[in-house]
This record gives structure tokens, C-alpha cells and sequence, in this order.
């Protein structure tokens, strides 16, 4: 695959040589080397770029082909990726139906009934490029197309009223017949949207809860009615909430830590390990066993 | 999962690295001054011996050194005495006296708030694991001051370290005030966080005048905020004096006053005792309070601490405690003083000071004096003139100016030689 520019470049450098020449104006590579031909995919007639340009540019208009009357816009033409344009059409056309047919063998029930739905969408792709029953085809992808983005708009389970009711239109559809879906594939399950990711939360569950105190919206305080309104202290964006919500978790934290004891019930249970590496753990987890090895004299 | 506010103070460094019970503290200071004096005395004794070596090649037999009691200048290296060192106690009370010029430092300076405070934290954390024999507490005591305007983000007149080392006294160079910035550093474990009693002071007057007010929501066992205000109006004067009715401006008038008094007692009294090593900010804060309004500072406290919760008594004994070690300072024993008794004991304390600052100064360890020649030879290509050696710096400029415009050229520079 990877070679195919390659070889599609040497190709048409091979057939400038023996003088390639446009069906539309009728000017050879040989006398523009720059000349490039470009396809349109609606009816894939080969044409030079400075055909495109002169009678696409300034809007739609009929292929120059003769025999061909369909209507090209310039926006669709491009360079064609295979020299043999049956391939690339075949090639676009299983782009356009798998872009439909998206299933994976995990969406099945067995691995018999995703075998049964490739060989549906094989068919499908077969119709469309030998050109048998092109409306019906072309007519249940849409459908199936449109089937498939209601299920997706659906939107997660139980998310509101809203949704419960779309569930239930999409419950509903499902029933109806192939005339409205387009196709059905027998052991296709039923699609399961994602669950909702919940908000990010960066405190990972966990909250302060004051137990000495009850942070007020607010005080009947000089110094914070002053402040409050104060202009040089509401632009900044300074908010005293917050400043008062420290204040009080100053005041109060750790009116119930009694150093002594905490101390020391923290420190003993370092001496009990009696195996050299829990020593070693718990100065490292107290900190404070290892300050004391700390060699000040090191920085000099 | 929930946290109090015990919980988070439990994790702040000055829970886990810098309190201690009352006996760990001491232990330390023995330890460090134990550790200190041995490495005096063999500092001072290496560098006798070295003296004595150089004069005795020197054929100088009638130099200072064995002319001891005739040495013009009794200096630590060149007399025969054994040192005498400094004790733990009396180191700490160099400490202490330093922490008191920080103070008079920083009014000078007209440093906000909180760097006094935060500055004679660092001092006394620095010195719980140095010695001043090592580090002299005036060299510390200036970089310290300098570090804590840093810290609580000064933002009036010192930011830059040369300003501040021209206001800093006689001698004191730019290089002088961050020679020691490593050492102190790593003496304060990189932990700069220090946790004041002065905002908490603050919260807890707001939330007294919101009970006077009768705006309070807190807990308030089970009362309702008129009730609790009708309460509040009703304390008394002293502790088990007569309940009486008092004015709401007056008692607003006596929160006030409380306020500041604690205030007063926090910024200028708790700071140089060993408070912070062995209680809470927010006990400390209620000890001052308790010392400048017991009954009122009791009547909120069981607001928040009903009498019947289990921890109570204890919570109390630590606050008398604490109230105890910040009222049996100096500074505050002097305030109950007369003017001229106060004068008279301030006068013996000076001359007990300038007596143990005479005695440091001849049992420095020799080793540390000149912090800022350390702190040079500590950097690259120090070498004993100070300036770099004439060839190797010609060499480095040259290949430094070939890196550069060898840096333009489409591959880049060569790499590195190793030979080289």
C-alpha cells in the first residue's frame, strides 16, 4: 500500500513520455509538463487541471465528457489516487458504506451473526459498484444512517425526562420493521450508552468539616464592613470569605491536638520495631528520627 | 470522608517536624550543645597545634603562643586556656536576647506584621539543632530577618538584599547576608511554613462581637444566638464573681480591649518563649487570651467546648499551661512591675547577656567564623586568590565563543571532547 504513490507517480511520468493527452482540450503532457489530470467523483472523467479550472471555477456546470451530463462542482475535484479509476471508485464507495456499516464483533451476539452482517454489507458494497438497485441500496443506508445517529443522540440512561422518553422512542423503533431502520442483523446487540463521567473532583472525595465553628456569610464587624465595601480590596478579587474561612481554621485548628501526647504516642511505636528496616521506615514516615542524623556540618 | 481542623493542623510541617514535648526540647538543646562544644574544642586544638608548628618552624620560640599571659589580645586560638564553653541553658539565652533585637530589628525596619514572629521562629527552630559557638547568632539572626520578608511576601522598602544590607548595621555586606542562606536552610529542613496565633486572635474576636450582636450560627450547645448574647452581657468581671448586667457597648468595649491586650501578649511575649515548639496556634492564642480576660475567654470557650466533653479538663490544664510558660516571661512579669523595679532587673539581665555574648566570643568554633570565604570556596573554581586562574579562564572563554558560533551551523556544534 505504501508504494502506490510510487508507483501511480512513475506510471504517469511513463505515460507523459509516450504523451498523455487531455480528452477535453486535447493538449499533451508533452508540451505542459506541469499539466495534471484530476477526477471528479461523481462521474470520474479524466481531465486536466486547466480544464477543471476553466470551466468549474466559476461555479457548477456539466461534464465536458461526451456522452455524460451530470453536474460537477470544481470543490470535489481532485487527483486520483489509483490509475485505474474502477478501483478508485470501488475504493470510495466501500469509504462511503463503511463509514455506514460500522459494526465490531463485539456489537454481535456470536461470531456467526457479525460473519452473516460482512457478508450483508459485502453485498451491499457489491450493489452499489456494479450498479444494481442503486435507490434501494443507497435508500436503506440512509435509513440505517439515520437509525443509528437517533440511537446515538439518545443520550445516556435515566439522564432526565427528556431522555427517558427518547429511550423509549428508540426502544420503540427498534421493533418497527426494516422499512423504517433500513436493515436488521439478527444477534445485533443492543447499543448501551457510555455512563456519564462524573465532575472532576480534586479534593478525591474529601471535605473539611468544622467541628468548633460555622463559617457565616457574613459579620457585623467594623473591620470587615469597611473592607467589604472598599474598593481597593473587592478589585483585586480578594475575597473575604475566604479570608474569614481561615481566620476561624486558625483560631481552631488544633485546639484538640495536645502535642504532648501525640508526640509521644507517635514516637513509640518506631521503638518497638526491632528489624532494621521498619527502623529505618519509620524515621523516614515520622521525619523527625532522621533530622536528628541530619549532619549540618555537610554544607560547608 | 470529612476533616476537622485538628486534622489538617496535623498536617502541617509544624505539627510533624517542629513540636515537641517540653522534654524532647531540652534533650535536644543538650544535645546540640554537647555535640557543639566537643567539635569546638577539637577545632580550637587542631588549630593551636598547627600555631605551634608554624612557629616552631619558624624558630620564633618567644611567640604568642607560649607566651600566653603576656597575649595583648586574650583570643581564643592564641591562649593556652581551655575553652570554656557555652552551656545549653546559656545558649538559650543568647538565642533568647537575639530573638528580642529581631524584634527591635524589625521596628526599625517597619516590617509588617508577621516577619518578626516568623523570623524568631526560624531563629529558634535554627537553633534547636546549631549552636551559636557555631553559627553566631548576630550573622544568622540578619539572614534569618532577611529570609522571613521573603517568606511573608514583604512587600515595603528591604526586597532586595543589597538595600537591606545597607540598613543592617556596620560591616554588613551583600555577600554577608546570604553566605549563611544554605545552612539555614537546611537547618530549618526547607520547612518555611509557620503557623501564627495572630489571625486565629483575630477570627476569635469576630466571633465574640457576632455573639454580642447576636448574630452567631456556630456551635453554641444547643442555645439560641439571643440567648446566648443575653449570656454573654451577664458575665462577670472576674472569674466566680457576681454575675451582673452589663451595657452591650461596654462588654463590645471589653472584647476590644481583650483583643489587644492578646495581641500585645502574642507579638511581644509568646513569640520568644518556647510556645510554638509545645503548643497549638490556636491554644496559644486562647492562653493570651485567657491571661488578658479569663472569664470571657471561658464563657466562649465553652461555647465551643461544652464543660461535659471528655477532653475538656485536659484542654484547659494545656491552656493554664501555656498561659503559665508565656506569663512567667520576663517581658511580661515586667508589665506588673514599677517602672523603677523594672528598670533594675532589666539592667542585671542586660548585664548577664553582654556578659554571655563576651564568652561566646572566645569559644567560636574556628572553623566556621568567616561564613562568607566558606560559602566561596564552596562555589565552582573557587580558588585561594578568588579570582579564577588567568589560563583556565582563558580557555574556557575560548571554548565558550566557538560553542556559540558553532551553535548556528546546520548540525550544531560539535560534541564535547572527552579528551579534553
Amino acid at each position: 500500500m505504501s508504494k502506490q504513490p510510487a508507483r501511480a507517480a512513475a506510471a504517469s511520468k511513463r505515460l507523459a513520455e509516450d504523451g498523455d493527452i487531455c480528452p477535453v482540450c486535447k493538449s499533451s503532457r508533452y508540451l505542459n509538463s506541469t499539466m495534471q489530470f484530476k477526477i471528479n467523483p461523481a462521474c470520474y472523467h479524466r481531465m486536466c487541471d486547466t480544464c477543471v479550472e476553466r470551466i468549474f471555477k466559476r461555479g457548477n456546470s456539466t461534464c465536458p465528457i461526451a456522452g455524460c451530463a451530470k453536474t460537477l462542482s470544481w470543490a470535489k475535484f481532485r487527483r486520483a489516487t489509483f490509475e485505474d479509476l474502477k478501483i478508485e471508485r470501488e475504493v470510495d464507495i466501500r469509504k462511503t458504506v463503511m463509514d455506514v456499516m460500522n459494526k465490531k464483533e463485539e456489537d454481535f451476539e456470536t461470531l456467526r451473526d457479525y460473519n452473516d452482517y460482512l457478508e450483508q454489507v459485502e453485498e451491499i458494497a457489491w450493489n452499489l459498484i456494479l450498479n444494481i438497485d442503486v435507490e434501494a441500496t443507497t435508500g436503506k443506508l440512509e435509513r440505517w444512517k439515520q437509525h443509528q445517529k437517533a440511537e446515538l443522540d439518545a443520550g445516556p440512561p435515566l439522564a432526565s425526562g427528556k431522555g427517558a422518553t427518547q429511550r423509549k422512542a428508540s426502544q420503540s423503533s427498534k421493533k418497527k420493521d426494516e422499512a423504517e431502520t433500513g436493515f436488521t442483523f439478527h444477534g445485533l446487540k443492543k447499543r448501551v450508552a457510555p455512563v456519564k463521567e462524573a465532575p472532576y473532583d480534586p479534593w478525591g472525595g474529601w471535605s473539611i468539616a468544622p467541628q468548633y465553628y460555622v463559617l457565616q456569610d457574613n459579620y457585623d464587624v467594623d473591620w470587615y464592613k469597611r473592607i467589604k465595601t472598599d474598593v481597593h480590596h473587592v478589585a483585586g478579587g480578594h475575597s473575604l470569605q475566604d479570608y474569614c474561612s481561615q481566620a476561624l481554621r486558625d483560631a481552631f485548628g488544633g485546639l484538640g491536638v495536645f502535642i504532648e501526647d501525640e508526640i509521644l504516642a507517635r514516637d513509640t511505636p518506631s521503638m518497638d520495631a526491632d528489624v532494621g528496616t521498619e527502623h529505618a521506615v519509620a524515621a523516614a514516615m515520622s521525619g523527625k528520627d532522621a533530622n536528628m542524623n541530619v549532619n549540618m556540618d555537610d554544607v560547608f | 470522608m470529612q476533616l476537622t481542623e485538628d486534622d489538617l493542623y496535623r498536617s502541617s510541617t509544624q505539627f510533624r517536624k517542629w513540636s515537641f514535648t517540653a522534654q524532647q526540647l531540652h534533650a535536644q538543646r543538650q544535645k546540640t550543645n554537647l555535640s557543639a562544644t566537643e567539635r569546638v574544642k577539637a577545632n580550637v586544638a587542631r588549630v593551636r597545634a598547627q600555631r605551634a608548628q608554624q612557629a616552631a618552624d619558624s624558630d620564633s620560640i618567644s611567640s604568642g603562643v607560649d607566651n600566653c599571659s603576656g597575649a595583648s589580645t586574650p583570643n581564643v586560638v592564641t591562649s593556652a586556656v581551655e575553652v570554656n564553653c557555652l552551656t545549653a541553658e546559656e545558649e538559650l539565652k543568647i538565642v533568647n536576647d537575639f530573638c528580642e533585637r529581631a524584634i527591635a530589628l524589625g521596628t526599625h525596619n517597619n516590617f509588617p506584621s508577621p516577619v518578626v514572629p516568623t523570623c524568631i521562629q526560624y531563629m529558634r527552630r535554627f537553633y534547636l539543632y546549631n549552636s551559636p559557638m557555631t553559627y553566631h547568632v548576630n550573622i544568622i539572626l540578619r539572614t534569618i530577618m532577611y529570609l522571613a520578608t521573603k517568606v511573608e511576601l514583604c512587600t515595603v522598602g528591604h526586597i532586595n538584599v543589597g538595600p537591606f544590607a545597607e540598613g543592617a548595621g556596620r560591616n554588613v555586606t551583600t555577600e554577608s547576608i546570604l553566605a549563611p542562606e544554605y545552612v539555614i536552610m537546611q537547618g530549618l529542613r526547607y520547612n518555611l511554613d509557620v503557623r501564627h496565633p495572630f489571625r486565629g486572635v483575630k477570627a476569635g474576636n469576630m466571633e465574640m462581637l457576632e455573639i454580642l450582636h447576636g448574630k452567631y450560627q456556630g456551635p453554641s450547645q444547643g442555645l439560641k444566638a439571643a440567648e446566648v448574647q443575653a449570656q454573654m452581657l451577664q458575665i462577670p468581671m472576674k472569674v466566680n464573681g457576681p454575675a451582673m448586667k452589663m451595657p452591650a457597648n461596654k462588654v463590645e468595649e471589653r472584647i476590644h480591649q481583650a483583643y489587644s491586650t492578646a495581641t500585645q501578649t502574642l507579638r511581644n511575649v509568646a513569640v520568644l518563649t518556647d510556645a510554638y515548639f509545645l503548643y497549638t496556634p490556636s491554644q496559644i492564642w486562647l492562653a493570651a487570651h485567657l491571661l488578658a480576660d479569663e472569664p470571657l475567654t471561658l464563657f466562649y470557650l465553652n461555647l465551643k467546648v461544652p464543660p461535659s466533653h471528655p477532653t475538656y479538663p485536659k484542654l484547659l490544664t494545656t491552656l493554664r499551661n501555656c498561659a503559665t510558660l508565656i506569663s512567667s516571661h520576663r517581658l511580661y512579669v515586667y508589665n506588673t512591675l514599677p517602672q523603677a523595679e523594672k528598670d533594675a532587673r532589666e539592667a542585671i539581665h542586660q548585664a548577664e547577656v553582654k556578659k554571655l555574648v563576651q564568652k561566646l566570643k572566645n569559644c567560636r568554633d574556628p572553623d566556621k567564623v568567616d561564613l562568607v570565604k566558606l560559602n566561596q570556596a564552596q562555589k565552582r573554581d573557587a580558588v585561594e586568590g578568588g579570582a579564577l586562574e588567568e589560563s583556565k579562564a582563558k580557555r574556557r572563554k575560548v571554548a565558550r565563543e566557538t560553542y556559540e558560533n558553532e551553535a548556528d551551523a546546520f548540525w550544531g556544534p560539535e560534541l564535547a571532547n572527552k579528551a579534553e
